[in-house]
């Protein structure tokens, strides 16, 4: 029995694997969310900008991962737009304009804002480093047009806009190292404000810089956007993700648990 | 000559690098934008040697007939296809968003949430605490895990209710709510930074004594190999 329960055909962890995540999206539950400091302090830097303030926002994500990053993208674009702080978008993944624009225009559409006054999408140039390096210099060089081809100085909200002093703050929705990037390059070479949001997998390395303060404010993945959804009062894809997210966590332990239930069982009978 | 001038480009561009970082001199800061510009003309280039490494690749693969070539047929298709509606108008041609986005993020977002699926599975085989270390590991990353989410709290603190003394709003067990999310948040504020902080010193020190030696020409294993 034991030796059969340790054996599981795997296709029943599938099955389970399945279930917790259709149910809670199909049936929502509105759990309680505390939201942490690190968010908090991303959510208070916003909320302190005057209006017409800019933020850049880099998303460095693919189609892979979009299930994170693409939540924490919506509230923080809602903030903005609300608050009439102006947003400029750009990639540093090639596989990722697409995607970036069409939300983009998305919640822009959802909250009136207007492109070329309210926001711009500046699309994907190769060469990381490059591009993050060029843009504190001179933002013109390494984009002379946006996404959509116009020459980034007919665009209005660009006038007054040459490199990162007059970006208040990056935000790098993330799903790899990039972050490490932006904060290496444009906040120690050009003192750029930086804050983050992951994928949960890799907030443990963003540690450091949000204690050494490299990092104003950190969103962790579906647990990070539904706190900033919170905060809006906007519940939205991350609660929703947050709640299946939960479930399935909850699983994995349980299977874990029981694992080594099984398994030192099984260690005693066998000494 | 093949090895002499690039280990002498790399010698002068190195320098001329570090010092454009300590000079505010404008003449400093001009030759600092020009190279920049020059990085973003030539990085481009790495897409093109990309895409031939690809072709080549693949192409190997259909002629040695190795196995599961047929799916190397598959990525010419899928480039070619790209290639001929998206070079001419740009990503934003019609047919291109449309493969885009029923094609490629379907595939993407499916091969990632396999992992979901495969993930569960190995934790309830492999994850065991056979020794002191793999069970330290095994309880670190339950209490993260749990702490993640906000079910976590919730079964903490339907945990401690059952403790004695916890229907007295002055008892200790009243301080420990929410404790799931505590746990996690102290793992990564103090253990985890700790140790990441270790790594990122070692890392970068590394990286400045590899750069030295590059720029310098001791090191020269990434001009390869032969003459």
């Amino acid at each position: 029995m034991l030796e059969k329960f340790m054996n599981m055909d795997r296709r029943i962890i599938f099955i389970l694997v399945a279930l917790v995540v259709i149910i809670p999206t199909l049936i929502p539950i509105r759990l309680p969310i505390t939201v942490s400091e690190p968010t908090q302090k991303l959510y208070d830097f916003i909320e302190e900008l005057p209006s017409g303030s800019t933020i850049m926002m880099a998303f460095d994500y693919g189609p892979s991962s979009l299930a994170e990053p693409e939540p924490m993208a919506k509230a923080v674009m809602q903030h903005c737009f609300s608050k009439g702080v102006k947003v400029i978008g750009m990639t540093l993944y090639p596989n990722t304009p697409t995607l970036a624009d069409k939300l983009m225009r998305k919640i822009a559409a959802e909250n009136n804002a207007v492109y070329g006054e309210d926001y711009v999408f500046l699309g994907y140039r190769p060469g990381a480093l490059q591009v993050i390096l060029g843009m504190g210099t001179d933002i013109s060089s390494v984009f002379e047009t946006d996404y959509q081809k116009t020459p980034i100085t007919e665009i209005s909200m660009m006038e007054n806009i040459t490199n990162y002093d007059q970006i208040d703050l990056l935000l790098d929705l993330a799903s790899g190292s990039s972050t490490e990037t932006w904060i290496i390059y444009a906040n120690t070479r050009y003192g750029l404000k930086i804050a983050a949001g992951v994928t949960a997998v890799i907030i443990a390395q963003m540690y450091p810089y949000l204690q050494s303060g490299q990092l104003i404010g950190l969103m962790p993945g579906y647990l990070g956007a539904a706190q900033y959804e919170k905060l809006l009062n906007a519940h939205g894809d991350g609660t929703v993700g947050l709640n299946t997210a939960s479930f399935a966590h909850l699983l994995i332990i349980v299977l874990v648990i029981l694992g080594n239930v099984a398994f030192f069982i099984h260690r005693r009978r066998e000494a | 000559m093949k090895r002499q001038v690039p280990l002498a480009l790399c010698f002068l561009f190195g320098i001329a690098m570090i010092f454009t970082q300590f000079s505010p001199h404008s003449y400093s800061q001009d030759v600092y934008k020009e190279v920049i510009n020059w990085g973003l003309i030539i990085s481009p280039f790495a897409l093109v040697l990309a895409v031939v490494t690809l072709i080549q690749t693949h192409a190997t693969r259909i002629r040695l007939r190795t196995e599961h070539w047929q799916y190397s047929l598959i990525v010419f298709a899928g480039m070619i296809v790209m290639v001929l509606f998206g070079v001419p108008d740009g990503p934003q041609n019609p047919i291109v968003v449309w493969l885009y986005d029923n094609v490629q993020v379907p595939m993407d977002a499916t091969m990632f949430s396999l992992l979901a699926f495969f993930i569960a599975s190995a934790a309830f085989r492999a994850f065991r605490a056979r020794a002191f270390e793999a069970t330290l590991l095994l309880i670190t990353a339950m209490f993260v895990m749990i702490g993640n989410v906000p079910i976590g709290d919730l079964v903490w603190n339907k945990l401690i209710f059952w403790i004695p003394g916890a229907d007295n709003p002055e008892s200790w067990v009243n301080s420990t709510a929410d404790g799931a999310s505590w746990f996690r948040q102290w793992i990564l504020d103090i253990p985890n930074t700790a140790a990441r902080r270790g790594i990122i010193l070692g890392v970068s020190l590394g990286v400045i004594s590899q750069s030295i030696r590059i720029i310098l020409g001791i090191e020269r294993s990434y001009l390869g190999g032969g003459d």
